[in-house]
């Protein structure tokens, strides 16, 4: 590659991963945009849902511009409507703010990334290498997000992850720029446009599926982490970090083996086997997670890449089918987020009950002072009421602590054990939803069945 | 890569990962993944083992309990839930509105619960007759407002039981273990 072209391929690659990673990048904030914007997880999850349904509606309308008006000068517009709305993003002080701000953010995104995809060809010399570096940029991106997310979040502040978009959309946009100034817009004509043919149904299809697995997994284990095992955000980092690790070990993998259809078909099994080994988890434990998180991590490296080159291979013009790829993916987490909120919500909503009244039994038997547990059972339950939509916590109830011997240690017993009701608890509320994304992984394996065999 | 070798590595990953995933949740159902219940509360009209109290404390948490247990069953409610319900006076009148309760049914309810702390306590031999009788007597008659004053801090109750039972107290306090 001539040492001028470098440039640019580190600048489209950066703007891919950058807007990819915005999918997930919030995921370990979530719980602190929550907290302090006073919302639900229903509510919450929109931060998400906006951008990505966004995304997926805009992704092949922005590939028809970046044909229409010039790739250049449509990465360009894209990246910086991305900064500005990133921008928008980290000074909202409110939850429908934010959501509109991710909305236009997810435009500029949208317009970005499949713009890239009609750079990319010219500046690395092959369609099938820009395939190849798009996808890899997507995926690290997708993969490194959350735990970016995460540290930004505890070292920082959620809204640090929307204000350091800013610098590094508009320095991707930079070396863009030089090619928006000497386009001429290639004014796309109606034929050209009904000539791209229809997109891999089967592939794009199966990329749905999976990426409404992917979501849920990476969403539900977050909020596991943090909310039902009260991590902070760069402890919860440090564990989810495992799945892009695994991914990276993945990617190797990729090179060497069999087919895209095979290898599509291993990554939805493992990525299906992991989501069921968390919802089984036999303790509330990190330990535990780590091998399922392997399992997603290695699948969804082997999954994606197969499935988005299967998607791309033989097609032209790339960028509207890579529009197509990038709508399956973000209608997929949108579903999955969708279909599964809900169903998590409600487990958590049985959960706080059960508890409520497992704590007030737990406080009833125990063998402290009448007067104090039947104050204990109320300020518990109340606790646990406040909490509602949440996973819930029971340490402000304990404060103040009885200041004298053994009754102190009677209730920090009392706390231990109720606590640990509600560690186990919260782990099985996921339980249901973490088996229905598994069963969406799997359920790829039919379009994965069904598509074209293709040896790339 | 040939055709034949492609086809054989593929078909070892996905063999491979069948195993892997296998392995994983097998695993994991063997260690008990699976078995999670959440705690079940008890039925409150069903007895519940009394050990035996050896000081003033002991028995008034059994007594607490025993009193709570007889009256969410008179009510068909769960021990839980008249606890919690009982702790302040604003759980109280969450409790009536929605159980559809008034002061006269609950303060019945409570009355009998007492009666069935008294009888477990004398049955699991904590008190003697001499003084579950009088004691019977009193929590029959009991207002509601020091019946639930009662179930909430039966220590004090057991610890000056003559404050309820007048002159008698302090003769019947001999017989308190």
């Amino acid at each position: 590659m001539a040492e001028s072209r470098r440039p640019r391929v580190a600048a489209l690659a950066l703007a891919v991963g950058l807007v990819l990673a915005d999918s997930s990048v919030v995921v370990l904030a979530l719980p602190e945009i929550y907290r302090e914007l006073d919302t639900s997880v229903s509510g919450v999850t929109w931060v998400l849902v906006s951008f990505n349904l966004v995304i997926a509606l805009a992704a092949v309308p922005a590939a028809l511009l970046a044909r229409r008006a010039g790739p250049g000068r449509t990465a360009a517009v894209g990246l910086a409507v991305f900064a500005g709305a990133g921008l928008a993003c980290g000074l909202a002080d409110e939850l429908s703010t934010l959501i509109v701000a991710r909305c236009v953010q997810a435009l500029g995104g949208a317009a970005a990334v499949t713009a890239a995809l009609e750079l990319l060809p010219a500046t690395v010399g092959s369609e099938r290498r820009a395939a190849t570096v798009w996808a890899a940029a997507g995926a690290t991106g997708a993969a490194l997000g959350p735990a970016v997310g995460g540290l930004l979040t505890e070292l920082v502040s959620w809204q640090s992850i929307f204000l350091l978009q800013v610098p590094v959309a508009l320095a991707a946009a930079v070396p863009i720029l030089a090619v928006a100034r000497h386009e001429a817009a290639t004014r796309v004509i109606e034929e050209e446009v009904r000539s791209t043919g229809r997109p891999h149904l089967w592939a794009n299809l199966a990329l749905a599926m999976v990426s409404a697995a992917i979501a849920a997994a990476l969403f539900l284990l977050v909020l596991l982490l943090i909310e039902g095992w009260r991590l902070s955000p760069i402890e919860a980092a440090v564990v989810v970090s495992a799945m892009p690790l695994a991914a990276i070990l993945g990617s190797r993998l990729t090179e060497r083996a069999g087919d895209a259809r095979s290898r599509a078909a291993a990554g939805a099994i493992l990525v299906g086997g992991g989501l069921a080994g968390l919802a089984f988890l036999p303790k509330a434990t990190i330990a535990l997670t780590l091998p399922p998180q392997v399992l997603v991590g290695v699948g969804l490296a082997l999954v994606l890449s197969a499935l988005t080159e299967t998607a791309l291979h033989g097609r032209s013009p790339q960028a509207i089918h890579g529009g197509w790829t990038i709508s399956s993916r973000h209608a997929g987490v949108v579903i999955g987020l969708l279909a599964l909120t809900p169903v998590f919500t409600a487990d958590i909503d049985q959960q706080r009950h059960d508890a409520i009244d497992a704590g007030t039994a737990v406080i009833l038997d125990s063998p402290i002072n009448p007067l104090l547990k039947i104050d204990l059972a109320e300020k518990v339950s109340g606790q646990l009421e406040k909490e509602r939509g949440k996973v819930p916590t029971i340490d402000p109830a304990f404060e103040p602590k009885p200041s004298g011997e053994p009754e102190r240690s009677e209730v920090d017993q009392l706390q231990g054990e109720l606590q640990d009701q509600l560690d186990r608890g919260a782990t099985h509320a996921f339980s249901t939803s973490f088996v229905l994304a598994a069963l969406l992984a799997l359920i790829a394996l039919f379009p994965i069945a069904l598509s074209r065999r293709v040896d790339l | 890569m040939s055709e034949r070798t492609g086809n054989l590595s593929g078909k070892l990953l996905i063999l491979g990962s069948i195993v892997a995933a296998l392995v994983l949740v097998g695993a994991y159902l063997a260690a008990g993944g699976s078995s999670y219940e959440p705690e079940k509360v008890q039925d409150p009209c069903q007895p519940r083992p009394w050990s035996n109290p050896q000081t003033l404390g002991q028995l008034a948490n059994q007594f607490t309990i025993s009193a709570l247990d007889g009256a969410a069953c008179q009510l068909g409610v769960t021990r839980e839930v008249l606890a919690r319900a009982l702790a302040t006076p604003q759980g109280r009148e969450r409790f009536k509105r929605r159980y559809g309760i008034d002061d006269e049914k609950l303060a019945r309810a409570i009355r009998a619960g007492l009666v069935r702390a008294v009888d477990d306590a004398e049955e699991a031999g904590a008190l003697s007759p001499l003084i579950a009788v009088p004691l019977r007597e009193t929590v029959q008659r009991i207002p509601l407002e020091q019946a639930i004053e009662l179930i909430n801090d039966a220590e004090s109750f057991l610890g000056d039981v003559d404050g309820f039972l007048g002159p008698a107290g302090d003769l019947l306090e001999e017989f308190l273990p």
